[in-house]
């Protein structure tokens, strides 16, 4: 059966895990204290209007319930809310059979009016579901209503109470678990425990009194059904249905919940005492007290109630030892203070606590100081050690514990789980001397500079040393009663400048504590940095109340060279505030404009340009140019004009070509006037010569 | 008809779950977050974180983490969009998951949360190598504090501490200053220095080491003073967010509502700042902080208002984008003082701050570099806590057109004057030659 087997090791994997993961949770408090203000002002968070529980009246009940058992006044419209919730369900027919149950629960608390009419109805339709009743929660809320209703009406009683008893028995299976309904496979502690509470009500409602051998046959599968109980380490006992199926898993602290609802129910009304060890009631306190302060509503309901149910009990009361503090001072000379209490911190019955012994933690020596008893304090309710022995020097102890009953009757309504061991620590002042760091020789050994520390105050040492040298740091550690202290940390840090840490552990021999460091063979461990190292001494401890870290000052070192191959220090962190950030802005350099004349230079040449223009045209007159040669023919004339219009066309179109033409649109235009200007100069320069070859042959 | 649009709604609505994927712009609501969990005892002893979680519109689902039905991904798609990991003994998860399927979940970008614990198992130890911390390698080691502790009358072994050693960030811890120290029992951890995604968002203080507090120290501790980290956070470049811490019991209702008194202070506090320390942080790994998202990118010519396909060296032009942080329920405007423009051709020609409006707008003008080529308007913007945002898009320059050169350059008038003069003297020149006598 390979699966059965997987479900076998996932279930004792789990079982591991919760139980790891509880030391985990409560290891800081390996005995429990008892319910505290912490409770109540959690309760009065959690079941609040406005924390959106108290919609339906199952968590109205569980609020009222919460509230009365920590004894927090109920706020008045909370009250109020819960009466007309009650009174709406309690009136209507169309109510459901387990809302009539949570209204009938909520009123005992609040105490509603309701008026006998509805009283009347509300029996008839509970006695009708008794009877119609299939399923362990359909007897368990019919069967519970009606003892309900007999709490305050008084006159309810079951005619076939012994049918309904064994209807509700056919449910049992043979492990002492519970069906929820015939159509049910699976069992579980859950429903036990409400078939429990059933049958509590079956028998408080039988009008002819039950037959014995019922209930006691009952008793037995209760113990069966203690066999399966589930053991944390630290004691606390539980219960917890494992189904293949999480569907409807309730989760432990719902199902011992449960089981102790039906246990304590039964045991009120039996008359036989229930065979069940008495210490599994003290592991199933221990299971409530060490879940703490739930932050969930139902949860903190659960562990409330079953913890009331307990407090109550008719099998046997648990009653807790706790202690305020667990550290004590020597040096403020603490009291040790033990508490003992019921789980819902109300008064013990007169009891002496006795301190068995002490004993050093970790170590099976014998006890430290002989048996004594506690005196009671009646001022503060709790038992004090008046002076801690002298033999208990710092450290950390373990106190053995034992609550003694004074009276014998109260042996058998009490449990107080036999001999407690409480961790303790014993804290004190250490004192520090002869603290002093020197540089030595190598060689020899001789002191090259020594200096004295003040542990308790400021120190600058400034030191300097080669790798050939060496550097002790020494200081002397002494209990309060003037014994030898070792502290769990004892460490000398060596920083450089770039960051890297050397850590050293200061060892010790009797009180004297010393380290002396080699720089010849911590060279290449420091990797070959020389240069300023900051010390810091760090003397802490557990139990040493003046634990210290200081920085006693700085090393200037010398160390020779690093050859090739020495090892790099490794990185160091970044600073990651620095690693981000805006970085500088860039803007771009623009390539310089080219040099240029100034404006004026440039136009007075321009002026320059046409002085030989000028010059020429002077020239011109000068020579007495004339036009007498221009044709006086009508056609050569048209002729000559336009090869000058031309002339002057091209001339503008260079002007334009400057002013806005591109090159393309010029070529266009000089093509097309280049050819006027070709015909029209073939035609007058021709006619010009054949003037002139006519006036030269004339 | 109508029955066909019912089919529809129905099958979108059966497929949506499944639809999930890591926080995007699009749907970064509603949001499924996978907690395994040793036992399920962890659920109400450390309800009220999950409560909180909840309450902020988180859909959590409890599994044992050796449930051998749990699956992150199931025909390719990712069932969740978170993963928190509350099981530090765990030695083997149950079903489809192992340590690659969760390095390949925080690779597709969904978020992870990690507590270990003491004698956390080797699982939960690897799982925090991959993110890139490495818890002391000592089973039993815790982080003890002679000097930082909690005062505690029931807590004598230091191991409960008090620290306030937090990281400077309002964008990972929230505005408001978290007063209270915070309760830590656990293991610490290192955070490698090569890596740069990691940030030590808590660090022990300088009296702290890691150690077995049971035993005798014989040789230097590991890890020292604030070099230790208790809590870290990774941003990984997808921006998937991971928290890793070396105590479980620092989300507990215990350490939430415990007082504190931090040893050598006079100042009790009511209530320890774990609450609010792991709220405000799970705010930031669920993105509900510091994710950015950049939109509407624009450039264009000053003046001009349509986006140009090139530009000419030596413009004008105007760029401006909008930047929003998600705030966990809209996109508010995003309000800095250092997102830096770049243009950028193998190396940055203008690097500029851009100007904001505080509603989100972030625009600058400058003047194209007188180099041509194709460059890039680069928005780099690191900051610590945020996201990164990393926008680039691609314009090219080119140099001026022969007809954009200056035309009438005054330098070159004596010149022109020459050409034009020795064309007037030709003109005149023609007659004089042509028609004297």
């Amino acid at each position: 059966m390979p699966t059965n087997l997987n479900f076998e090791m996932a279930r004792s994997l789990v079982g591991f895990t919760v139980l790891l993961l509880f030391l985990s949770i409560c290891e800081s408090a390996s005995f429990f204290q008892p319910i505290s203000d912490s409770h109540r002002s959690a309760a009065v968070e959690l079941f609040s209007p406005d924390h959106g529980s108290l919609k339906s009246l199952e968590e109205t009940y569980e609020a009222l319930r919460t509230f009365d058992v920590l004894g927090i006044e109920k706020k008045p419209d909370v009250t109020a809310t819960a009466c007309r919730l009650v009174s709406e369900t309690v009136g209507s027919s169309s109510s459901t059979l387990k809302n009539v149950f949570y209204a009938l629960k909520a009123n005992s608390i609040v105490k509603c009016k309701i008026n006998d009419k509805a009283y009347q109805g509300i029996i008839t339709r509970l006695n009708a579901a008794v009877d119609g009743a299939s399923s362990l929660p359909d007897f368990y809320y019919s069967v519970g209503g009606l003892v309900l209703v007999k709490g305050s009406k008084g006159d309810v009683h079951l005619a076939d109470a012994d049918g309904i008893f064994r209807s509700v028995k056919a449910f049992r299976q043979s492990d002492g678990r519970w069906r929820s309904s015939s159509s049910n496979p699976e069992s579980s502690a859950f429903a036990a425990g409400i078939a429990l509470e059933t049958l509590a009500g079956v028998v408080s409602l039988a009008s002819p009194e039950l037959d014995q051998s019922l209930i006691s046959t009952l008793n037995n599968d209760i113990s069966k059904l203690f066999d399966s109980i589930e053991k944390y380490d630290d004691g606390a006992l539980y219960f917890d249905d494992k189904l293949v199926d999480g569907h409807d898993h309730q989760g432990p602290l719902a199902t011992t919940s449960s089981v102790v609802r039906g246990l304590t129910a039964f045991a009120a009304v039996t008359d036989e005492r229930l065979n069940i060890p008495s210490n599994k009631i003290l592991g199933l306190a221990n299971f409530f007290l060490g879940i703490g302060v739930p932050g969930d509503a139902k949860d903190l309901f659960n562990q409330i109630d079953s913890l009331a149910c307990l407090e109550s009990n008719r099998v046997s009361i648990p009653l807790i030892l706790s202690l305020p503090s667990t550290v004590l001072s020597v040096t403020k000379e603490d009291l040790l203070q033990v508490n003992v209490n019921t789980v819902l911190g109300s008064n013990a019955p007169p009891l002496t606590v006795k301190l068995v012994g002490v004993f050093t933690s970790g170590s099976k020596a014998a006890s430290l100081v002989e048996s004594q008893e506690l005196v009671f304090d009646d001022g503060t309710g709790m038992y004090n050690l008046k002076n801690l022995p002298k033999s208990i020097d710092v450290g950390s102890y373990t106190f053995v514990f034992e609550i003694v009953l004074h009276e014998l009757e109260h042996e058998k309504i009490y449990i107080t789980g036999g001999q407690k061991k409480v961790p303790i620590f014993v804290s004190g002042l250490i004192k520090i001397e002869n603290a002093e760091i020197a540089v030595l020789d190598s060689d020899l050994g001789s002191i090259e500079t020594q200096k004295k520390l003040d542990l308790a105050g400021q120190n600058a040492v400034s030191l300097s040393a080669n790798h050939l040298q060496k550097l002790r740091v020494s200081f002397k550690l002494t209990t309060p009663h003037g014994l030898a202290f070792k502290p769990h940390q004892a460490l000398l840090k060596l920083r450089h400048e770039s960051k890297v840490e050397h850590i050293f552990v200061v060892g010790n021999s009797g009180k004297q504590f010393e380290i002396v460091l080699n720089f010849l063979g911590l060279v290449e461990k420091f990797f070959y940095l020389s240069g300023r190292y900051d010390i810091e001494l760090a003397v802490g401890d557990a139990v040493m109340e003046n634990s210290l870290l200081l920085a006693i000052g700085h090393i200037e070192l010398d160390l020779p060279e690093p050859p090739e191959k020495a090892t790099r220090p490794p990185p160091q962190p970044v600073d990651p505030y620095s690693r981000y950030g805006p970085k500088a802005e860039i803007t771009h350099i623009f390539r310089a404009p080219e040099k240029r004349p100034p404006k004026e230079l440039s136009l007075a040449f321009l002026g320059l340009t046409f002085l030989p223009l000028l010059g020429f045209l002077i020239g011109l007159l000068l020579l007495g140019v004339n036009l007498k040669n221009f044709p006086s023919n009508a056609v050569p004339a048209t002729f000559a004009t336009l090869f000058h219009v031309s002339i002057g066309a091209v001339l503008s179109l260079y002007v334009l070509f400057w002013l806005k033409l591109d090159l393309f649109q010029t070529l266009k235009l000089l093509g097309f006037l280049g050819v006027i200007l070709v015909l029209v100069g073939h035609r007058v320069l021709s006619h010009l010569a054949s003037t002139s070859a006519k006036l030269k042959s004339a | 008809m109508g029955k066909l649009w019912l089919i529809c709604i129905a099958s979108i609505s059966i497929l949506l779950p499944f639809l999930c994927n890591a926080f995007s712009p699009e749907t970064p609501t509603d949001r499924r977050v996978l907690v395994l969990l040793d036992d399920f005892a962890i659920m109400s002893s450390h309800s009220l974180y999950f409560n909180a979680l909840k309450s902020r519109g988180f859909d959590l689902e409890f599994k044992l983490a050796d449930d051998p039905k749990i699956a992150l991904q199931r025909y390719g798609q990712y069932l969740y969009d978170a993963l928190i990991l509350f099981c530090p003994s765990v030695e083997r998860f149950g079903g489809s998951i192992d340590v690659a399927a969760i390095v390949n979940f925080v690779d597709s970008g969904h978020d992870l949360i990690v507590a270990a614990d003491v004698n956390a198992s080797d699982l939960i130890r690897e799982v925090g190598t991959e993110c890139g911390v490495d818890f002391d390698e000592d089973p039993s080691a815790m982080v003890i504090d002679h000097i930082g502790y909690a005062v505690s009358g029931t807590e004598g072994d230091h191991t409960l501490i008090a620290s306030d050693d937090f990281i400077k960030s309002d964008v990972i811890l929230g505005g408001k200053k978290i007063e209270a120290p915070i309760l830590f029992r656990g293991i610490g951890h290192a955070v490698s220095p090569a890596n740069s995604l990691v940030l030590k968002v808590l660090s022990a203080s300088p009296s702290a080491y890691s150690a077995n507090p049971k035993s005798k120290l014989s040789t230097p501790p590991p890890l020292t003073g604030s070099a230790i980290s208790l809590v870290s956070i990774v941003q990984a470049r997808n921006n998937a967010r991971l928290l890793i811490t070396g105590s479980l019991s620092m989300f507990s209702n215990r350490f939430f509502r415990s007082g504190v008194q931090k040893a050598g202070s006079q100042i009790k506090h009511e209530k320890s700042g774990n609450e609010q320390f792991l709220t405000e942080i799970s705010k930031w790994i669920f993105h509900e902080r510091g994710h950015l998202k950049a939109v509407n990118v624009k450039h264009h010519r000053v003046g001009e208002t349509d986006e140009p396909a090139l530009y000419r060296i030596n413009d004008e032009l105007e760029y401006a984008v909008e930047i929003y942080e998600w705030s966990g329920t809209s996109w508010e405007p995003y309000v800095a003082n250092d997102v830096q423009l770049q243009f950028y051709m193998m190396s940055p020609y203008v690097l500029k701050t851009l100007s904001s409006d505080k509603k989100g707008l972030y625009s600058t003008s400058f003047k194209v570099p007188d180099v041509y080529g194709v460059f890039q308007f680069k928005v780099e913007h690191q900051k610590l806590g945020y996201t990164s945002l990393s926008l680039s898009k691609q314009i090219p320059v080119r140099p001026y057109r022969h007809n954009e050169y200056e035309r009438f350059i005054p330098a070159a008038y004596p010149y022109y004057g020459a050409a034009f003069s020795m064309m007037a003297g030709f003109f005149i020149f023609s007659f004089a030659h042509l028609y004297s006598k």
